[in-house]
């Protein structure tokens, strides 16, 4: 039981910096990121290539941030900052993020047929924990996501609350076209949230193999448990997010493991679900999310 | 007068609408006099619209309540207050810009066969309303001045035109009232006098109630019959055109700034 | 090379016929109603998995066939018996035919209204993400329910076109396709000149405005959903049909992402429109896939991954450059109305 625990802990940091992206991406540029489970998957690419190459795995938590955020920079000026400038609806930027995450699966999925064909192994199954360290009889994965985890909350709560360009971050969210008027450079700042976004998503992926087993469609797979996460938590709050992750990471491990003990094992098959109908649920009972109920108390 | 024209056909009681700490519209108590052409006018950011579109369903009012004819409309969706026979314009012209100046009347229509689910399959129990929709939509196009352009996109028209265009698809609702938000902003002169002329014609005939939200206090105060001037949310004055003029709080928050 | 060139033909129709009944539906649902249907494959994978689990059981009840095995869990010995019952009978391989075509269109509008409890209420927005995140549940609960399709196995589901000679089982197939997708394109393009089609068009270009004008729009979007939803259900069901097996794998590249693809190629809310985008985007398609064997010892990879590749660069082009597509929407105007108003203008 506490192994499932710590297990739960470990998904939901990850899940939890992962929906903290797409929160902060919604609030800034009003989208929300179909590409994420792309920049998850960079990250695990990053650490998977590190380790291939006899570098410790954990490295690709600072090298996945800069890959995936520069992913993610390039998603923002490729196709979202012209289609800005055109003043495209909102639908057509979702459709955009939806067209880069495919653009993106195809070459991740390149990526791992050349190394495939390269180092001949199976680059499909990116599995790291075996090499994982253990510290006090803990995991090293479950010590490295939930420190990284508070850490870079506080370093983003510093960044957005404690310097200007956190300011003026904080400005475009609030009013783009007032920050605008203001002087401060909105486009500038929009990327700057997604290479942040973009980052974070990485680290996480970068952390993932090492919790379980990857692959390139891991993205896909994650992509409703990250917004339902993020939409959990509530999209207008950026620290709504890792409430929502675990709520929903504790929920689809712990939960799940009690139940199949309840009820029945069965269940277990039908755990992958449990993301799908939390996030249907919550759209239609509390669409802004748990954050929204603790403020109006 | 006829005591049916001082029926009253529109009432607040005590409307409020807030947004966070901010109070749009406080305990505002009007009542409109049915076939009345009532002004609604104050500056900017008043409260005015928030007050129209707390009316129209499109918020919900924190306190007070709505009657339109006698009855509760308070919190309806704004599809069911337009069933009731109420129908506003919007101040920044809502087009739907990919259709024909003529369908985006047609759209306004009331109860149409076609719209159905159950009948939209057989033309012919609806082929005769529409064409009929269409007759009718063009007697308010010409009174519009929009004609020449029915079979234009929308979004083809101009700032003008697409006020213009509101007030059309307002007429064609067959509302027993209707609510313009500035009908005349953009629109040049001889065309605002024009609108209110038949906006008065139109009363005269069908006996339509207008509430009027306008700016342009030259051309819409010798129209109207009873005006409510607002400042910061509140109902500051009432009374006919000639007692608003003079009114010196009214001068003071309005006639003053112009 | 004969036989070649109309294996290919029939292929590529059969995929024209499937894809043309998808992105009528979604531009029913997107391009007149403008609900942002990131979640096509609920409906679509619906009607093919019901297909899957339904065929066989029908069939077992129309030809009042003896079979001992289990059509889902032993197909092939189920299949041994039924198939040359249907082979020698055409009537009740129609009967069965049109059978299944409902229950696939009536799984789909009910798939439909279970996507339209957040159709009603959402913003485009978090409505995109609940559609996009259902579109993947069909395929958990087709691995994970096993009497449903077998699990991950999938089924194989009788034939019900070969009484027609097994040589010609395919373009009877194809024909059949094309002939529903002509019917349901038709229908789309009335429905879009209806005052329906119109009070929905109104809904999409501006929510408020339709909406205080009397539109509701949870009845005009619960129309166009289930409309699109039924549409897609078909189309499923016959891509089964058509395969004459199914496993719970049907991807949202190929069923949703591509169906977004080609009516942006085409136009949105422009019927003509999507059906050009569609026959162009499944004749290149069909081209690469049916010489990819040409490629396959060049490139490093699968070539799968740069069909990705090329077809979201395509995708980002269009949405920077021709949102509006190949044939961009235009206000519809009867042309005997057109004339009578010429007239009666000029007469003046």
């Amino acid at each position: 039981m506490i192994e499932t625990l710590i297990s739960g802990i470990t998904y939901s940091s990850l899940l939890s910096l992962m929906a903290l992206g797409i929160t902060l991406l919604y609030r800034t540029t009003k989208v929300p990121n179909f590409a994420h489970a792309s920049f998850v998957v960079f990250g695990i690419y990053t650490s998977y290539t590190l380790a291939l190459l006899g570098y410790n795995p954990y490295l690709g938590t600072l090298l996945g941030f800069i890959v995936s955020g520069i992913i993610a920079l390039i998603l923002f000026y490729a196709l979202l900052e012209p289609l800005r400038r055109r003043k495209s609806s909102i639908f057509i930027l979702m459709m955009a993020t939806l067209t880069y995450d495919i653009l993106m699966f195809g070459i991740i999925n390149i990526y791992a047929d050349y190394l495939q064909t390269t180092f001949k192994i199976p680059a499909r199954n990116v599995y790291l924990a075996p090499q994982d360290f253990t510290l006090i009889g803990l995991k090293g994965v479950t010590i490295v996501s939930t420190s990284l985890l508070i850490v870079l909350l506080m370093l983003l709560y510093i960044l957005l609350n404690r310097t200007i360009i956190g300011a003026a971050l904080r400005a475009v969210m609030e009013n783009p076209s007032l920050a605008q008027a203001n002087g401060i450079n909105v486009s500038l700042m929009l990327a700057l949230s997604w290479f942040l976004a973009g980052g974070l998503a990485g680290v996480a992926g970068a952390l993932l193999p090492m919790y379980m087993m990857t692959d390139p469609s891991t993205g896909m797979l994650l992509i409703a448990p990250m917004f339902c996460a993020s939409i959990l938590g509530g999209l207008e709050q950026i620290y709504g997010a890792p409430l929502g992750g675990f709520i929903l990471g504790l929920a689809t491990t712990v939960l799940v493991s009690w139940l199949s003990g309840v009820i029945g094992y069965w269940i277990m098959t039908y755990s992958l679900m449990v993301p799908y109908i939390t996030l249907i649920v919550t759209l239609i009972f509390i669409p802004r999310g748990v954050v929204s109920i603790i403020l109006k108390r | 007068m006829k005591s049916i024209e001082k029926e009253i056909h529109l009432k607040t009681i005590g409307i409020t609408k807030r947004f966070g700490g901010l109070v749009a519209v406080n305990h505002v108590n009007i009542n409109v006099m049915r076939k009345s052409i009532t002004l609604l006018i104050g500056p900017n950011g008043c409260g005015k619209t928030t007050l129209v579109n707390t009316i129209t369903g499109i918020y919900e009012p924190d306190e007070g309540e709505v009657y339109f004819e006698g009855k509760n409309i308070t919190g309806l969706p704004p599809d069911r207050i337009y069933r009731e026979g109420l129908v506003r314009t919007f101040q920044i012209p809502s087009p739907f810009t990919k259709l024909s100046v003529l369908d985006n009347l047609l759209v306004a229509a009331r109860d149409h066969p076609g719209e159905k689910f159950r009948t939209h399959l057989f033309r012919r129990s609806w082929i005769k309303t529409e064409e009929e929709l269409i007759n009718k939509a063009f007697e308010y196009l010409k009174i519009l001045g929009l004609d020449k352009y029915w079979d234009r996109e929308a979004s083809e028209l101009d700032a003008g035109g697409l006020k213009l265009l509101e007030i059309g698809r307002a007429l064609m609702s067959d509302a027993r009232m209707i609510i313009l938000d500035e009908p005349i902003a953009g629109v040049n002169p001889r065309l605002a006098h024009n609108i209110f002329s038949h906006i008065v014609e139109l009363r005269n005939k069908l006996g339509i109630t207008f509430m009027i939200i306008e700016h342009r206090l030259d051309i819409a105060l010798r129209y109207s019959d009873y005006v409510y001037a607002m400042n910061r949310g509140e109902i500051i004055s009432s009374g006919t055109p000639d007692e608003i003029i003079r009114d010196e709080k009214v001068r003071s928050v309005y006639l003053g700034e112009v | 090379m004969f036989d070649v060139i109309i294996l290919f033909i029939t292929d590529l129709l059969a995929f024209f016929g499937i894809y043309l009944m998808l992105n009528t539906a979604l531009n029913i649902e997107r391009g007149y109603a403008g609900i942002p249907n990131f979640g096509l494959l609920f409906s679509y994978a619906g009607g093919a998995y019901i297909t899957g689990h339904l065929t066989a059981k029908i069939a077992i009840l129309l030809t009042g066939a003896k079979v001992e095995a289990d059509p889902i869990t032993q197909p092939v010995s189920a299949l041994m018996v039924l198939n040359p019952i249907l082979a020698s009978n055409p009537l009740i391989s129609i009967t069965l035919l049109i059978i299944i075509l409902l229950i696939g269109a009536s799984f789909g509008a009910l798939l439909g209204l279970i996507q339209l409890g957040p159709a009603i209420r959402l913003r485009e927005d978090y409505l995109a993400i609940t559609l996009l995140a259902l579109g993947e549940v069909m395929n958990y609960i087709a691995i994970a329910y096993k009497p449903f399709i077998n699990g991950s196995l999938g089924v194989q589901v009788p034939d019900v076109f070969s009484w027609i000679g097994s040589r010609y089982r395919f373009y009877l197939a194809t024909g059949i396709i094309l002939l529903i997708a002509f019917i349901l394109y038709i229908y789309a393009e009335f429905l879009g000149r209806t005052p329906l089609g119109r009070a929905m068009k109104a809904i999409r270009e501006n929510e408020i405005a339709a909406v205080s004008l009397g539109k509701s729009l949870t009845r005009y979007r619960a129309i166009a959903m289930i409309i699109g939803s039924a549409f897609t259900g078909v189309a499923g069901s016959l891509w089964t049909l058509y395969s004459g097996a199914i496993t719970p794998t049907l991807q949202r590249f190929d069923w949703t992402f591509l169906p977004w693809l080609m009516i942006f190629l085409g136009g949105i809310g422009n019927n003509l429109g999507v059906a050009l985008g569609t026959f162009i985007f499944v004749l290149i398609n069909r081209l690469i896939i049916f010489n990819k064997h040409l490629l396959a010892g060049v490139l490093p990879f699968d070539i799968v991954w740069f069909d990705y590749i090329s077809l979201g660069l395509i995708m980002g082009l269009i949405l920077i450059y021709r949102p509006q597509g190949i044939l961009p929407e235009k206000p519809y105007i009867p042309k005997n109305i057109r004339r009578k108003i010429v007239v009666s203008r000029s007469q003046e």
